[in-house]
């Protein structure tokens, strides 16, 4: 479970706002898509959400722990995927698995059995001892959500996951998101690709300039939009302000 | 020629922070401490400036009346044009080749000299800071002793400017072509390692051959020696010719002389220039395309295998200790700068020592031996106190600590959401940076024994004292690295090299470890008994070292949320 409430955040000492007076909560079970143009406030969002900034005002709390008073707790309860796959080029894909391991601690038997189900399905179980750095993008990429799946978190905050995917890994990921979520599991992630939102989502948010412009299920997103016509329609109707 | 200029233009910016600089300091308003710093440390700087250059004056009224003080002008010219070349082979490895915004530059419509060039000037601006803290302060004192007029100051600034570019095209060239014509792109890890220690290890030889060439050994061929003016001067600058033509330039101002050999210099520098770009335009980008690529086998792991490769779960300190461990040693500019600093360090005092030929035959080992056996049979509390101090500088030189925070770069989100307190990364991180130092004090114990012939008891006082200043000076450049970490650099240089709170820490330490000074002599002032010496600076290092640790942890678990 995911609570953010009245959560504001502003760069260059308040001269822009990035997030202004969020209010969302996000149910067990529920996939969550974050939607919103460039600049809008997403990723500031997710990064507040892991404890990557630090809001300016509001509380943000997960599985029951304020991220800023307890942020330890509600980091072990989550697990993030960046937008962009920076992680350790110096260390073999399964050193930084390990790694993971470690630090959430996961015990033996859990680790070799997601760590084989998830190599197999992203196709990296023959390269998982090379070097992160002659991996491709979307190799890096796979990894990374291998790493976040190790842990087997209550909720995974992911942004732009489906970016650098090829088609055969984008649809594994997504029945995973389900799968996640069928065991009672949060799962929250932004995205451009509206059919995916559309078709994957339990709700959507739609953020832009900093707001909340809109949050729903599908019909009710259709509702607020004259034409009831795609969630590519409503996201441009109520983004082109 | 517009392109090219936007080139660097663009480059310079990109490579020194300007825009990122300017937009802190004045729109963010953000690091105006940094300004205060910088100010404090040029003030700080200035009575060692004034010891050296007192030094110089010395120098220059001993050769004066032998008519070889140019010899010293000549000296400065080539420790810094050595200076280059040496961290040359650095600089140009990683700005050609390794920088990730060659990348951006390759599919634009550039000509590969022009991409080169823009490297080339990053490169040489840097090199113009390296060497003006060598070459400015001989350079200015010499013309004002020398009363030095219009001539001299105009041809001083021209050779600067010129003065990187014949080693660095030198370098260039050496790099351009071995990456074209011997397949070692795959390897560049390796490349840069087996570079950088070939360099080092040329540096000291020539080191070593300049040593031995010191001139004539009899009387009456000494007398001849420095009767004839600037004999020392073409002695000293044999070893590279454009060293003597720089110093004739300059010394000999608008005079023919000096208009000849600054043409010279010009020339050949100009000369070199343009084979370099010659070489870039054919051979650059064949030596570039294909770099990125890395490559690894293919293989499955059996069950077996991956049931061994798995951890069955470390404690998160030694899981964070283990990836500093491997990320150090797996990345050349870290490994270099930090574990084989530590052990080159030692090593290199030690071939100085026993190859200075000054005084020859004293059972192997010249000055700087005589000098030290003659300190390390004198007071045990100074033969002590120096060895701790020679273990503290073996352990402390490398940059480990203070770019710990900053040589986790762009990576460092991973550190910030994983579920382990920041107090217990930073322990990790202390552990790596002290047995970084640690094998610094036991080279530097090594070389105790086995050269200088220190007692038992000896070093055991030295290395404990070593060890527990180790930790306070490994506290301290983690918590300068912790204030600002440098975490937005694309080349691993930047983390450790160019990194300013590497600086800043060494400066730290340097008054750490003059306070230090000062607190002994007092005490040795007051008539104290050696032990009792000892055990104050024991028991004052022990409790410094202790505060400085637990101040790191409370720091870090401040500091780890701020950091955006």
């Amino acid at each position: 479970m995911i609570e953010l409430t009245d959560v504001s955040k502003s760069y260059n000492r308040g001269k822009v706002k990035a997030v202004d007076g969020l209010t969302l909560t996000v149910k067990p079970g529920e996939i969550f898509g974050f939607l919103g143009p460039n600049g809008a406030g997403k990723t500031t969002t997710i990064k507040m959400l892991v404890g990557l900034l630090r809001p300016d005002a509001g509380r943000i709390v997960v599985e029951g722990f304020d991220v800023a008073k307890d942020p330890l707790k509600a980091k072990q309860a989550t697990t993030y995927v960046p937008d962009f796959p920076a992680i350790y080029e110096r260390l073999t894909g399964l050193e930084y698995l390990n790694f993971i391991g470690d630090v959430y601690g996961v015990p033996k038997a859990e680790r070799l059995e997601r760590i084989g189900k998830w190599l197999e399905i992203f196709e990296l179980a023959s390269v998982v001892t090379n070097p992160i750095q002659s991996y491709s993008h979307g190799m890096k990429q796979k990894i990374v959500l291998t790493a976040a799946l190790l842990p087997g978190p209550r909720v995974m905050v992911l942004d732009e996951p489906l970016v650098g995917l090829d088609p055969r890994a984008a649809h594994q990921l997504k029945e995973m998101f389900r799968e996640h979520c069928d065991q009672g599991k949060t799962l929250f992630f932004s995205t451009h690709i509206m059919e995916v939102a559309e078709k994957l989502c339990d709700r959507i948010g739609i953020i832009h300039k900093g707001r909340l412009v809109a949050c729903g299920t599908m019909e009710e997103l259709r509702t607020l939009d004259k034409t009831e016509s795609s969630l590519e329609g409503i996201f441009l109707e109520l983004t082109d302000k | 020629m517009s392109k090219v200029a936007t080139v660097i233009r663009a480059g310079l910016r990109a490579n020194f922070g300007l825009a990122v600089l300017k937009h802190r300091l004045f729109k963010e308003k953000k690091d105006r401490w940094l300004v205060a710093l910088f100010g404090l440390a040029a003030i700080g700087v200035l009575p060692t400036l004034y010891g050296v250059v007192l030094l110089i004056k010395a120098g220059y009224l001993m050769l004066q009346p032998m008519g070889q003080e140019r010899a010293l002008l000549s000296l400065g010219l080539l420790a810094g044009q050595l200076l280059i070349l040496l961290f040359g082979l650095y600089y140009v490895i990683s700005a050609f080749y390794f920088s990730r915004d060659l990348e951006t530059l390759i599919p634009l419509p550039l000509r590969p000299y022009e991409v080169m060039l823009s490297k080339f000037a990053i490169i040489t601006i840097n090199e113009y800071l390296t060497v003006a803290a060598i070459v400015l302060p001989v350079v200015i004192t010499f013309g004002i002793m020398a009363k030095g007029g219009l001539g001299f100051w105009v041809n001083a600034v021209l050779v600067y400017a010129a003065l990187p570019v014949i080693p660095l095209a030198v370098v260039s060239v050496l790099v351009v072509a071995m990456m074209r014509f011997i397949n070692v792109s795959r390897k560049k890890d390796i490349l840069i390692l087996v570079g950088s220690i070939v360099l080092i290890v040329a540096s000291l030889a020539l080191q070593v051959g300049l040593g031995r060439s010191r001139g004539p050994q009899d009387p009456a061929a000494v007398t001849a020696f420095f009767t004839s003016p600037d004999s020392l001067l073409n002695t000293v600058g044999s070893r590279f010719p454009p060293s003597i033509w720089a110093t004739k330039a300059i010394a000999g101002g608008f005079s023919a002389e000096g208009l000849a050999n600054l043409a010279l210099l010009l020339g050949v520098s100009l000369v070199f220039f343009a084979g370099m770009i010659v070489l870039a335009e054919r051979l650059f980008y064949r030596g570039l395309v294909g770099l990125a690529e890395t490559t690894g086998k293919r293989r499955r792991l059996t069950r077996d295998e991956m049931s061994r490769r798995v951890s069955s779960g470390r404690r998160a300190v030694a899981a964070v200790f283990g990836r500093e461990w491997k990320i150090m040693n797996r990345t050349p500019i870290f490994l270099l700068n930090g574990i084989l600093v530590v052990i080159f360090f030692p090593a290199l005092f030690v071939l100085m020592a026993t190859m200075d030929p000054g005084r020859g035959g004293s059972g192997g080992g010249g000055d700087t031996m005589f000098l030290l056996k003659v300190m390390t049979s004198a007071n045990p509390l100074v033969v002590i106190l120096a060895a701790a101090l020679f273990m503290t500088i073996c352990g402390s030189l490398s940059g480990t600590s203070s770019s710990t925070f900053s040589r986790e770069g762009a990576q460092f989100w991973i550190s910030r959401v994983i579920p382990v307190a920041p107090r217990e990364q930073a322990a990790a991180k202390f552990l790596h940076s002290y047995l970084v130092a640690m094998l610094g004090v036991v080279t530097a114990s090594v070389v105790g024994a086995l050269v200088l012939h220190l007692k038992p008891a000896q070093l055991a006082a030295a290395a404990g004292l070593a060890l527990a200043a180790g930790v306070l000076l490994t506290a301290v450049g983690m918590i300068i690295d912790l204030a600002r970490p440098l975490l937005d650099w694309t080349n691993p240089q930047k983390a450790i090299k160019q990194n300013l709170n590497v600086l800043l820490a060494l400066l730290a330490d340097v008054g750490i470890m003059t306070a230090f000074f000062f607190g002994v002599r007092a005490l040795v002032r007051a008539k104290l008994a050696a032990n009792v010496v000892l055990g104050v600076v024991f028991v004052s290092l022990a409790a410094l070292a202790a505060l400085s640790y637990r101040i790191l942890l409370r720091f870090a678990d401040k500091r780890y949320p701020e950091i955006e």
